[in-house]
């Protein structure tokens, strides 16, 4: 059963310590039910799910990260392979908004450049609390190339998780969708380099 | 005010506002419904104080019972040996050491723990300040780390999740949460070279099932600074021990169940990714309790040579399940999950297998890796005030990696690349595997795209993809890259 999958992909979750890691992870593993009372994650923490987008298996591989700062270290030797990572913050908490850039820089050293990120609010549920409007995070958004979209979430209520993932899902399987194309076929990357030097002739 | 001291005005706010809720405990506030993990109506305590929704299996509550008869039998012995503690133990030492083995009856576990850990030895030193009408060091750290403590965040975030599912720490501020949250605090003030680190609050709560507030502190001390169990090292930024351990731990392995490591390496699966847990908490929450309690008891009585063993041990006893996954999600879950759960074997046989494991590995010299370096021990003396960087104040990341830092980051990637490598090896050779490699789909470009990834070298899929799209961005500027290269897809599978 495991095996029968036409994707693999890699997500990493970063962000600052109890902005909701690993209750994103339940909750997009277990769907409907969020019971579990966490335990803090010391290191890494790995586990899947598989999803179906389209007529395609993908798997997910969820690598849940320490968010305190003494296990950076070690966390970040795991973004290296990556194919996403989800930099999750607290909405209620502005604080783990404004490390966003440090958690980029920790991106940068440490993932191959062609990691794709999306920047997680979580606790949307909260919403007497809100330190960050959605706005600013997608002022952010644009500001910043790597991340392709940012998403508020809940993780208590179920909100917008599992479109967190399928989300980056789909991108990943869409640029590998390309690679195999362009190594795979040499029709399609005959017919595709066609129509990129027709444009370049123009 | 300067935007710093702004923000160190608020980080010491936010400080205080988190202490308050401590002190004044859960009766004197109102602490939100949803802050305590709901049981519902229906709920057994076992005997250790864990709570459990579901029906335990009978068989639990026939060993429990059993454990109870056999227990009271035991009692007498270790009645009269924790007596005369001093006078009994240098004498009998083989005694001792097999009655350990045997198991500690639960209700003079505290006694026995305060013995093993110097506790009360420890607390003698006090008296003094006591006689003189000083506050213990004890409350004397307490005082200091509630105005000064830098980890008192992460102590709290971490109090919140630690043993919600026992009666002691179920409700939000309770008193074993306060206290809990006292002797986190008082040593990170105690030792500041170390401070806290996560891992601690667990080791601390196990401890505070059985120990008071004060002698939880001592204990805590004794675990991390006393050479026979020098958990210090664990802990501290640059992790030393642990890297010490985790390469004694593979070099076990490769001697002792090669093909098991084999079959590890093969699924990626290096063993920071399962020992670290087990170390730095001492098995906790990945075998069941009543089977840590009993390896704590051993550890107590051997120190740091347990955690190698109890590894090892884990590991040959389940290694032909283990070798039977065919992925690397399986195996994890099986670490993480199921041995917690219900890990096959009873409390009695692990610890016989336990010690054989120790034996074996003593007999081959390979008990204890190569001795630490004085970087795991602390520099300072303990209770030495030590100013913290203004980052630490604020509560910030720090934006710079240390050297150590650095270190053990390429430590840990040069490892999982040790493991990559044979991968690829495994990956050329044996083709009917491949299905098998965690990393590795089952269709051959998701195989690509990994090496790529992994290795770092090739042009990366993001140029690739990069190059293709600037090109089409040429033809229309306006689209952002995303969906430029969405449509490239499309229109490539077209």
């Amino acid at each position: 059963m495991s095996e029968d999958f036409d994707f693999l992909f890699k997500i990493v979750l970063i962000g600052d310590v109890s902005v909701g890691k690993s209750c994103i992870v339940t909750r997009f593993k277990t769907g409907n039910v969020f019971t579990e009372r966490h335990t803090n994650t010391i290191g890494v923490d790995f586990s899947m799910k598989n999803i179906r987008i389209g007529n395609k298996n993908i798997k997910i591989q969820l690598w849940d990260t320490a968010g305190h700062e003494r296990f950076r270290s070690i966390t970040s030797s795991y973004y290296r392979s990556a194919h996403g990572v989800l930099i999750v913050y607290d909405i209620t908490k502005k604080n783990t908004f404004l490390s966003l850039q440090k958690w980029l820089t920790e991106i940068r050293s440490y993932t191959a450049n062609n990691v794709i990120c999306a920047l997680i609010g979580n606790k949307c549920d909260l919403t007497e609390e809100r330190e960050v409007t959605l706005d600013e995070a997608k002022q952010v958004c644009e500001l910043v190339p790597e991340i392709l979209f940012c998403l508020e979430t809940s993780a208590k209520d179920n909100t917008n998780v599992e479109n967190a993932f399928t989300r980056i899902a789909e991108e990943l399987m869409n640029r590998q969708s390309c690679i195999n194309d362009d190594h795979d076929s040499n029709n399609i990357k005959l017919g595709q380099s066609k129509s990129v030097s027709n444009g370049c002739n123009c | 005010m300067t935007e710093i001291e702004e923000q160190l005005f608020q980080a010491n706010q936010e400080r205080e506002k988190i202490v308050l809720k401590y002190t004044i405990g859960r009766k004197n506030q109102l602490v939100d419904y949803w802050e305590d993990p709901d049981f519902g109506l229906h709920y057994k305590t076992d005997r250790y104080g864990f709570i459990h929704t579901e029906d335990l299996p009978k068989e639990f509550d026939e060993q429990e019972k059993k454990e109870k008869e056999i227990e009271i039998q035991r009692a007498q012995k270790w009645l009269k040996m924790v007596k005369n503690w001093e006078k009994f133990v240098p004498l009998n030492r083989e005694k001792l050491y097999r009655r350990i083995y045997k198991g500690v009856p639960d209700k003079l576990r505290r006694n026995i723990w305060l013995k093993m850990l110097k506790v009360e030895t420890q607390m003698k030193a006090n008296e003094e300040d006591l006689a003189n009408n000083k506050p213990s060091v004890y409350n004397r750290m307490l005082q200091l780390g509630y105005k000064y403590s830098t980890e008192i965040r992460q102590i709290d975030n971490d109090i919140n999740r630690c043993f919600r599912d026992h009666e002691y720490f179920r409700e939000r501020y309770s008193t074993k949460q306060q206290q809990l949250f006292n002797v986190l605090v008082a040593y990170s003030m105690y030792n500041m070279e170390l401070g806290y680190c996560q891992g601690m609050s667990t080791i601390t709560a196990v401890l505070l099932i059985y120990l008071n507030e004060e002698e939880s502190f001592w204990a805590l001390n004794t675990l991390m600074v006393d050479k026979k169990y020098a958990m210090h090292g664990l802990y501290i930024v640059g992790f030393p021990k642990l890297m010490r351990f985790l390469a004694h731990h593979d070099r076990i392995l490769t001697k002792f169940l090669p093909k098991l490591k084999k079959a590890l390496d093969k699924h990626n699966l290096d063993s920071v990714l399962y020992c670290l847990k087990w170390f730095f908490v001492i098995f906790v929450e990945r075998i069941p309790f009543s089977l840590v309690l009993r390896v704590w008891d051993v550890f107590m009585l051997e120190g740091e040579r347990v955690l190698p063993a109890m590894a090892y041990t884990i590991l040959k006893l389940h290694a032909n399940k283990l070798l039977k996954f065919k992925d690397m999600d399986s195996i994890t879950e099986y670490f993480q999950y199921k041995l917690h759960k219900n890990f096959g074997y009873s409390d009695n046989y692990v610890i016989n297998a336990l010690q054989t494991s120790m034996s074996e590995l003593r007999a081959k010299k390979l008990d204890l890796p190569p001795p630490a370096e004085s970087n795991e021990f602390p520099k300072c003396e303990l209770g030495t005030f030590i100013e913290p960087s203004i980052e630490k104040k604020l509560g910030l990341r720090s934006s710079i990696f240390s050297e150590t830092e650095k270190n053990v980051t390429d430590l840990v990637i040069t490892r999982s690349e040790e493991n990559g490598n044979d991968l690829d090896i495994i990956d050329e050779n044996q083709d009917d595997n491949i299905s098998n490699l965690n990393t590795a789909g089952s269709t051959t470009p998701i195989r690509r795209f990994k090496s790529m990834n992994s290795l770092n070298t090739a042009t990366s899929i993001a140029t690739s993809v990069n190059s293709i799209s600037s090109e089409f961005n040429q033809n229309d500027v306006d689209d952002d890259i995303s969906e430029n290269e969405y449509e490239i897809v499309e229109s490539t599978r077209l």
